[in-house]
């Protein structure tokens, strides 16, 4: 027999047998909705927070090297790492020497201090001591008036960067060039505000609620001694291989602080590769667990259709009977029932997803984080509900098929 | 008992017997039928309940299997094949008319009827004109594209027919098909029979009712399970096509014994 023919007939079979229970259909596919757009808000969460830290993550830089005492991803080896010394900025400048015209090299320091602007106060805002050059190593230009100068560096000036987020706090629609405020007890005057970052949706750090000053006059003006701890930014000047560049730092890095061969390096290599594998980890095993909660709502719509199909099986024994008498094999019916279940499945999946971009649009318009319904999301959904309406089919229409002609034909 | 109908044979039964388990007991619903029905035969398969006549019509329509005993229909032995084959049989040699029209009730009639022919994977175009052929048949050429609850009862059954004619089957069998209908249209529906016996279909009607069996031109009686009277009508024994042609010395007026 002719599968595509026999494939045709099966589906105007489901069809009008769904259009003819509109109400029983809707119900039960309610359940396949709610599961699809349970998994797909899920799905869609998960990439929108991907695409949200990878945003962040641009303030990094993927092709910087960082010294610091201690590496970004700590386990439970902590410990380990306490005896380090701290990173201080003459070992900044030699290793800045050692990289001249090899790479552009730049520390930078950070604390927290009130920002004032006339009666505003905002309270705790990291302050980063850097120098001229991390606009070219995190690419993150001004958007208005200009970032530090190798003289604000020079002279200890007094000058500061505003993020875009405390701009706008201290000074709403106002320019805030030229402006003065206060950084702890000393005066700065504003020379710019960077464009903004975004991607701070996630606790992490919010890269457009920083101020940024010369790290000379940091030292001068917050850097007790004792608690001074630099990070070192390396960047490349020509694209080469990352990994050249680590084994480079490190070897410089060794020698500047005169350890022996057999000594272990008592400061971290950390890059933009070592976060996202962690933030891949951790937001992966919270994915997993959103996708198997979610996925149960599916398993009680796909449980609904199962018991549907049993009744729509039962119903329609006489049916079964008068098409068995007239030649149906027991591959007809099965794929009678099974197109049925499947239809009412994928129809779920579509208005599920439907649904799940009108979510997706809201999340986007309260500006939660940058949410996008993906196609790969969509087909997925498709297919994950196709294949719920064949898995719960299966039984019914297997008993469908099974069913005697004779006695069917005798069933009122 | 021995039927010595000279046609050739479409169905042949030999010592068929059907048995049921019901709880410990069995129950005999067949106990030896050997029959013959040849080609463009009108039979009436007639009997009170209980005496075997659907479990033989279930058999002759390869609804079910005997127990034991052979069942060949078209030449072919039919008592061992699987489920598979039992349908594509009844697809393609049997038309079946029941007592309660069996039409699905949510396709039109054109798709009732087109039914048998989708099963039996034909092309849709080739479908559809077989289909309407039937229906113009049976005189419903103007409601193919009405549902079975919006005709009578009487053309319902037609549609049944149309749909039994469909494929060129080799035997109609037809289960009290004027059971569910008043008397007039019950004749109605019973001229339709006769008439396709006369352009050489091969009928089998089950019923319990003398006036549809006497449309018949054989009927068989069965009683508890036997076969229990095999008789040709009048009319039946005293056509040409029963007789054959005398051989030639035998004519009237051949004889010119000098």
């Amino acid at each position: 027999m002719n599968v595509i023919l026999d494939t045709r007939e099966s589906m105007k079979i489901a069809l009008s047998a769904i259009i003819a229970n509109k109400a029983r259909g809707a119900l039960t596919t309610l359940g396949i909705i709610i599961g699809i757009v349970a998994v797909t808000t899920t799905m869609t969460a998960f990439k929108g927070m991907q695409s949200s830290f990878q945003q962040a993550a641009g303030a990094v830089g993927a092709d910087v090297v960082y010294v610091s005492r201690m590496p970004w991803i700590t386990m439970n080896d902590f410990f380990s790492f306490r005896n380090r010394p701290n990173l201080n900025l003459e070992e900044a400048y030699k290793l800045e020497a050692a990289f001249e015209g090899r790479a552009i090299v730049s520390p930078n320091i950070d604390t927290r201090r009130d920002l004032r602007f006339r009666s505003k106060t905002l309270d705790a805002i990291p302050v980063i001591g850097t120098t001229e050059k991390m606009p070219i190593i995190t690419n993150r230009m001004p958007e208005i008036g200009r970032f530090l100068m190798e003289f604000d560096v020079r002279y200890k000036k007094n000058t500061v960067v505003l993020g875009q987020e405390v701009a706008e706090d201290l000074f709403g629609q106002t320019s805030p060039l030229n402006k003065e405020i206060n950084i702890g007890a000393y005066r700065f005057r504003v020379a710019g505000v960077l464009e903004k970052q975004g991607g701070s949706t996630l606790g992490g750090p919010n890269f457009d609620r920083q101020v940024f000053i010369p790290i000379s006059t940091f030292v001068k003006a917050f850097g007790g001694r004792r608690f001074m701890d630099v990070d070192i930014a390396v960047k490349a000047s020509k694209m080469s291989d990352l990994s050249e560049l680590e084994y480079e730092v490190i070897g410089e890095m060794r020698k500047i602080r005169r350890l022996k061969p057999a000594e272990d390096d008592n400061f971290s290599i950390n890059k933009l590769d070592s976060l996202l594998g962690a933030f891949n980890s951790v937001v992966g095993a919270v994915l997993a667990i959103g996708l198997l909660v979610t996925s149960i709502s599916l398993f009680v719509g796909g449980i609904g259709v199962m018991n549907i199909m049993f009744v729509s099986v039962t119903e329609r024994t006489r049916e079964i009977g008068i098409r068995k008498a007239i030649g149906a094999k027991r591959r007809s019916i099965l794929m009678q029932f099974l197109f049925e279940s499947a239809v009412i499945c994928m129809a779920g999946g579509f208005i599920g997803i439907a649904i799940a971009a009108g979510i997706t649009a809201i999340i986007n318009k309260l500006d939660l984080m940058p949410a996008s319904l993906s196609p790969g999301i969509m087909v997925a959904a498709v297919v994950i509900s196709a294949l719920v309406g064949i898995v719960a089919g299966i039984v019914p229409a297997y008993k469908g098929a099974r069913l005697d002609p004779i006695e069917a034909l005798r069933y009122e | 008992m021995k039927n010595n109908n000279p046609k050739s044979a479409v169905l042949e039964l030999r010592d068929v017997v059907k048995t049921y388990e019901m709880g410990n007991e069995q129950v005999h619903a067949l106990s030896g039928v050997s029959l013959d029905i040849g080609e463009n035969e009108y039979v009436a398969i007639m009997g009170p309940s209980g005496s075997g006549k659907s479990t033989l019509m279930n058999i002759i329509g390869c609804l079910d299997v005997p127990t034991s005993g052979s069942y060949s229909l078209g030449g072919e032995a039919v008592a061992n094949k699987d489920e598979s084959d039992l349908a594509e049989i009844r697809n393609r040699m049997i038309g079946f008319v029941f007592q309660t029209f069996n039409l699905i009730p949510r396709a039109d009639i054109l798709h009732n009827v087109e039914l048998p022919l989708i099963y039996g994977g034909m092309a849709k175009a080739e479908r559809r004109v077989r289909a309407e052929r039937a229906l113009e048949q049976v005189g419903l050429a103007d409601r193919m594209k009405h549902k079975p609850n919006e005709l009578s009862g009487g053309q319902r059954q037609r549609v049944a027919i149309a749909r039994a004619l469909v494929f060129n089957p080799s035997i109609i069998l037809a289960d009290e098909p004027t059971g569910n209908l008043d008397s007039r249209t019950g004749d109605e529906i019973m001229q339709m029979f006769d008439d396709l016996h006369t352009e050489g279909q091969t009928i089998i009607l089950v019923t319990h009712e003398d006036h549809i069996a006497a449309h018949a031109h054989r009927s068989i009686r069965l009683r508890d399970g036997k076969i229990e009277s095999d008789v040709l009508s009048a009319d039946e024994l005293l056509s040409d096509s029963y007789l054959g042609p005398l051989p030639a010395e035998y004519e009237v007026g051949a004889a010119n014994v000098g």
